[in-house]
């Protein structure tokens, strides 16, 4: 949707300059970042809860920037950089009543707003919510309902809001935007999202049944190698710009306490994961696994997080 | 086959032809057969003699005749003396008050209706309730039986727990206990028929006429007029023409087939229909059917009429409500009208067609049998058939 | 309406009283035999009318209506565009060819030109919503993934105008694509998830979708022959030049199918309508697709729809019913109420666990599953 309030800049028009230097020695694939991590291997998560003092409960989460990332910030090839890290920033407010036009309801009504900031993504964003923040912020809504004790809190409504600071790409900068076109990076920047959101929850003391984190695993084909039997691997915690081809990709909310997915998100083909011999499991199967497994490690943060900000009030 | 994909049915675009009892041969002078070219602006009527049941559109005037007073569904112009309709529907008089009557209109409550209703917002005193009307009904605190054992008044208490007796999307039956100028009505459930319902399933009825019948002639709404004219069934995929219709008997208990025990239908006379189990105990049964004196009732107020949890209901009565549902719904998708009679007769058609298919099919796989409890396609052909047979 | 409304959330979320979702909710979740409340299999659909073609102003377009009255209509359209290369993207190869172009004007290039996901382009209007609602969003996000996300196996006779899926069928030639507008109508205002209703409803209209012949070549702006009948259809057909076998036209790649899965108990249950999905434990859309290189089903995308009946109001179980009194002696305390009675309706908490996800996809995915008799019921609609 068109913003018609405010005078925008150029639609998808600031990009750094590249210069013909870089064009001809074509860096192309000494640029490109690659995966340095062990397939299970998570990134490292910066999570803090109870920055903002104005809210109820609020968080700000960061992933570790990617190898070639930090690299390239210390030894700037080029102008562009390799790859992002997600930074992102939830606010919760309330519960507080509802309005007095409101519907009476029996449990505490939940509004997500997912929101990315106009320069967190290489291409910039308008500021009235696109359609696939609002998506976003379905997903969001859906994954953390299965974990509020909602009749707690009858009557009163609770506004969470995520501003995306700095969000992860969808592919490497100079690939093609029909290489591998689904928008992987907004898997990325769920799970963040509801690492985030739950510890601003968890921070603001909204009873819940259980710390509800968001993890991601792909399917992967990099087709560098030359070997065709290059059959697509599983890996967890994709930066989408490390990757040539991510065949599909699932983020999942999960509750370790109580082995349950609050929300599910799977996309693209999945049929023809490399697996063990003797593995039972249908690539979907394994790749919500694995999504699960991302999510038990961002939730070891997750609760790490939590008590510190505690024993932060306690001090 | 989990799936059925029909070609699209073309609706029955036959001309109207009218029947040959049809009243609008009264004006046969200039009777248009529907040909669609033009519609007569002014039909001149005769005088004071045959203004029968003629259908008549909006903006068709009715008559010129001075002599006739206008009432509902009609207008004047200040200039002349026609009376002009503003509804499509059937003409009627009584005595000198010319009304027209919509062949379908939304539900008109009436004082001493039993309606079935669903709590949509609660008041510091009151209910609203939806009861498909087009203002919502209300139900003062007032009108309730308040739990306690005794007759009493209402204090304080009860208000502030008002939601502890019927709280949003509760469903209630109840009565009509007056009607508002602005035509909304005011419920009350001070019987032990009334209160709110549980062990059941909840069906809203399209199609429903209830519509205003001020003469108690014509009371039953649409299927009544229907009937009036001859054909008590209209032709399958008509317009919609079945409902619920006002009738001796609102409620009733229909002892099932295939180990279903007893199952109570109540038929609001607005259109919302709750089928349930009968609830344990004849004494229970009995008292609810009947009108409990008022001295009794406080012995009674002490039961669970604002309980919201079920009783334990045996799979074969789920089976059977859920079959009774369907009854209903392949009545009024069929244009027939809904009272003890038509469902009754369904759901004894649809016991048979079930035993005519088994028969057939003794030899199918487990698969196969799956979904042959659903009803409606070409089943509910048979059904309805078999409905007609019997009326 | 403010009823349905009720919070932002894409799933609405009907007025039922607790009784009924306890009366719902154990009829449903009743051992191997769930009982809905229309009597159908837990697999069974409801029994559709459907035809094509309809609006002779589209590419194509397709009708699908229920019993119960509700109908969706959509129309697809096509237009020629010029393909501007994203300013954001700076492939060095294309970027390289992109300046010799000016120079040779129509050299062919060697790379395969691939398609974008955004020239597909879906909108659905549902009466009561506006368009930038919860759910006409999440629905057109939903369908659009997967039909953008699927891809054809590649090498098999036919399918190779596919090859790069929906997408690459765009691609006229470097310079030029098709983009299609895909938007879907619901007449009514709808008595349950729509989403049945609107994917199958596009499955056909995308079938029936024709996109008027090349004429020209290569590299050159594109012109079309202006005779409709030799147009070609988007998704290409086996060549059944034999008319007398052309009855049942088989496609080599087919659009992709969305169904609306819920989990009640231990059942897994299609179609859900409104009452039954109110009462669900899990939803999930589930889009499947089949390939004519593979005779399995290929699973394209699951998402999990909030599932309404967390929003729900709960019961109260007659001991804690402060009008009962005589059932219990002391009422009103608040001693737990979080154990499930029998009878007593609790709104769903928490989660779904990994078992039961995969069970409701076995029940799509699996040989002569419900996936497979949906796409077969679909080809035996007529597609003029």
């Amino acid at each position: 949707m068109a913003d018609r309030r405010r005078i925008n800049g150029p639609p998808g028009g600031t990009r750094p300059p590249v210069f013909a230097s870089l064009q001809e020695s074509s860096t192309d694939i000494a640029n490109r970042a690659q995966r340095q991590r062990q397939p299970t291997e998570l990134r490292k998560i910066f999570l803090k809860a109870g920055l903002i003092p104005t809210a109820s409960g609020s968080s700000y989460l960061e992933f570790e920037p990617s190898a070639s990332l930090a690299a390239a910030r210390s030894n700037p090839k080029s102008l562009i950089p390799p790859s992002s890290a997600l930074k992102l920033a939830c606010t919760v407010h309330g519960p507080k009543p509802l309005p007095r036009s409101a519907a009476f309801s029996p449990n505490l009504v939940l509004t997500t707003h997912v929101k990315y900031a106009p320069f967190a993504a290489r291409k910039r964003k308008g500021h009235i919510r696109d359609a696939s923040e609002r998506d976003l912020g379905v997903h969001l809504e859906t994954a953390l309902r299965g974990a509020i004790i909602a009749e707690r809190w009858p009557k009163s409504g609770l506004d969470i809001t995520l501003t995306i600071i700095e969000a992860e790409d969808d592919r490497w900068w100079g690939d093609a935007p029909d290489s591998h076109d689904a928008s992987w990076g907004m898997m990325n920047v769920l799970a963040g999202c509801i690492t985030a959101a739950s510890a601003a929850i968890a921070d603001a003391h909204i009873d819940c049944l259980d710390l509800v984190s968001g993890g991601v695993a792909a399917l992967v084909s990099d087709d560098s190698s030359q070997s065709a039997s290059s059959a697509p691997r599983l890996m967890l915690d994709i930066d989408p710009a490390e990757h040539r081809s991510i065949l599909s990709a699932c983020v999942v909310a999960y509750m370790p306490a109580r082995d349950e997915i609050t929300e599910l998100w799977l996309k693209g083909d999945s049929s023809r994961a490399a697996l063990d011999r003797n593995d039972g499991r249908t690539g979907h199967e394994a790749l919500i696994d694995g999504a699960v497994d991302a999510a038990r490690g961002a939730n070891t943060v997750l609760a790490e997080a939590v008590r510190e900000s505690i024993a932060r009030s306690f001090a | 086959m989990a799936i059925t994909i029909l070609p699209p049915v073309v609706e029955d675009a036959r001309p109207y032809e009218p029947d040959s009892d049809d009243s609008m041969s009264m004006d046969s002078e200039e009777d248009v057969e529907m040909t669609g070219i033009s519609r007569p602006h002014k039909r001149p009527r005769l005088g004071n003699s045959n203004i029968g049941a003629g259908i008549v559109t909006p903006g068709e005037v009715v008559t010129d005749d001075p002599q006739w007073m206008r009432g509902h569904g009609t207008y004047t112009n200040p200039l002349s003396t026609s009376i002009i309709a503003t509804v499509a529907g059937t003409v009627q008089k009584t005595n000198k008050l010319l009304s027209v009557h919509p062949l379908r209109a939304r539900y008109t409550p009436e004082i001493g209706d039993l309606v079935v209703g669903r709590i949509v917002e609660v008041q510091s005193r009151r209910w609203k309730v939806d009861v498909a009307a087009p203002l919502l009904a209300q139900l003062p605190l007032s009108a309730i039986n308040l739990p306690g054992g005794i007759l009493r008044r209402r204090t304080s208490a009860d208000e502030l727990q008002i939601r502890t007796f019927f709280s949003e999307g509760d469903l209630v039956v109840a009565e009509v206990q007056s009607v508002h100028q602005d035509g909304s009505a005011s419920l009350h459930t001070r019987s032990l028929k009334y209160g709110k319902l549980r062990n059941g399933v909840f069906l809203a009825v399209t199609g429903t006429g209830g519509s205003a019948a001020s003469s108690s002639s014509v009371k039953g709404g649409v299927g009544a007029g229907n009937s009036a004219s001859g054909s008590a069934l209209a032709a399958p995929g008509g317009s919609g023409t079945g409902g619920v219709v006002r009738s001796r008997r609102q409620v009733w208990t229909v002892p099932t087939a295939n180990g279903g025990g007893e199952v109570n239908i109540i038929l609001g006379v607005n259109g919302y229909i709750f089928i349930s189990k009968n609830p344990e105990g004849a004494d229970a049964a009995s008292s609810a059917t009947e009108n409990v004196s008022i001295t009794r009732m406080e012995e009674m107020v002490s039961s669970s009429i604002y309980s919201s949890q079920n009783d334990d209901i045996p799979p074969q009565t789920r089976r059977e409500i859920a079959r009774l549902t369907q009854c209903i719904r392949v009545l009024v998708q069929n244009g027939v009208r809904v009272d003890e009679e038509t469902v009754m007769g369904a759901y004894n058609a649809s016991l048979q067609v079930d035993l005519e298919i088994g028969d057939d099919e003794d030899e199918e796989d487990e698969w196969r049998q799956e979904g042959r409890e659903y009803l409606e396609g070409a089943k509910a052909q048979d059904i309805l058939e078999l409905v007609k047979q019997q009326l | 309406m403010s009823s349905q409304r009720q919070a932002s959330s894409a799933s609405q979320v009907p007025h039922l009283s607790p009784a009924e979702l306890s009366y719902l909710y154990t009829s449903l979740s009743l051992p191997k035999n769930p009982i809905r409340p229309d009597g159908r299999s837990p697999t069974q659909f409801r029994p559709l009318s459907a035809e094509t073609t309809i609006l002779p102003g589209t590419n194509g377009s397709a009708r699908i209506g229920f019993a119960d009255g509700t109908q969706a209509i959509v129309g697809v359209k096509a237009e020629v565009e010029k393909t501007v290369l994203a300013a954001d993207t700076l492939d060095s190869r294309s970027l390289a060819q992109h300046g010799d172009a000016l120079n040779r004007e129509g050299e062919e290039g060697s790379a395969a030109v691939s398609g974008q996901g955004e020239w597909v382009q879906m909108s659905i209007e549902i009466p009561g919503f506006r368009d930038d609602d919860a759910l006409p969003v999440f629905l057109s996000e939903m369908m659009r993934e997967s039909l953008v996300g699927s891809v054809a196996g590649g090498d098999v006779d036919g399918a190779k105008e596919m090859a790069g899926g929906l997408k690459g069928r765009l691609v006229i030639n470097k310079r030029w694509h098709w983009r299609l507008y895909i938007d879907v109508l619901l007449l009514s205002q709808p008595l349950a998830y729509p989403l049945p209703l609107l994917s199958l409803t596009t499955h056909l209209a995308l079938l029936s979708t024709k996109l008027p012949k090349l004429k020209s070549t290569g590299e050159e702006d594109p012109f079309f022959d202006d005779d409709w009948a030799a147009a070609e259809y988007l998704y290409p057909r086996s060549n059944t030049s034999d008319p007398s076998l052309s009855a049942a036209p088989s496609y080599p790649v087919r659009p992709p199918v969305t169904l609306l899965v819920i989990a009640v108990g231990e059942n897994v249950i299609f179609d859900p309508n409104r009452e039954e999905i109110a009462v669900a434990d899990a939803v999930l859309a589930i889009s499947v697709t089949r390939s004519s290189d593979s005779e399995t089903l290929k699973l394209l995308s699951i998402r999990s729809i909030d599932p309404p009946s967390r929003l729900t109001q709960p019961g109260i179980p007659n001991s804690e019913n402060v009008n009962m009194i005589g059932a219990t002696a002391a009422p009103g305390e608040e001693s737990g109420g979080q154990e499930e009675v029998e009878g007593v309706w609790r709104p769903r908490r928490g989660g779904v666990k990994r078992g039961v996800i995969a069970r409701m996809v076995k029940t799509v995915l699996g040989k002569g599953g419900v996936g497979e008799e949906v796409l077969e019921g679909l080809e035996g609609v007529e597609v003029q």
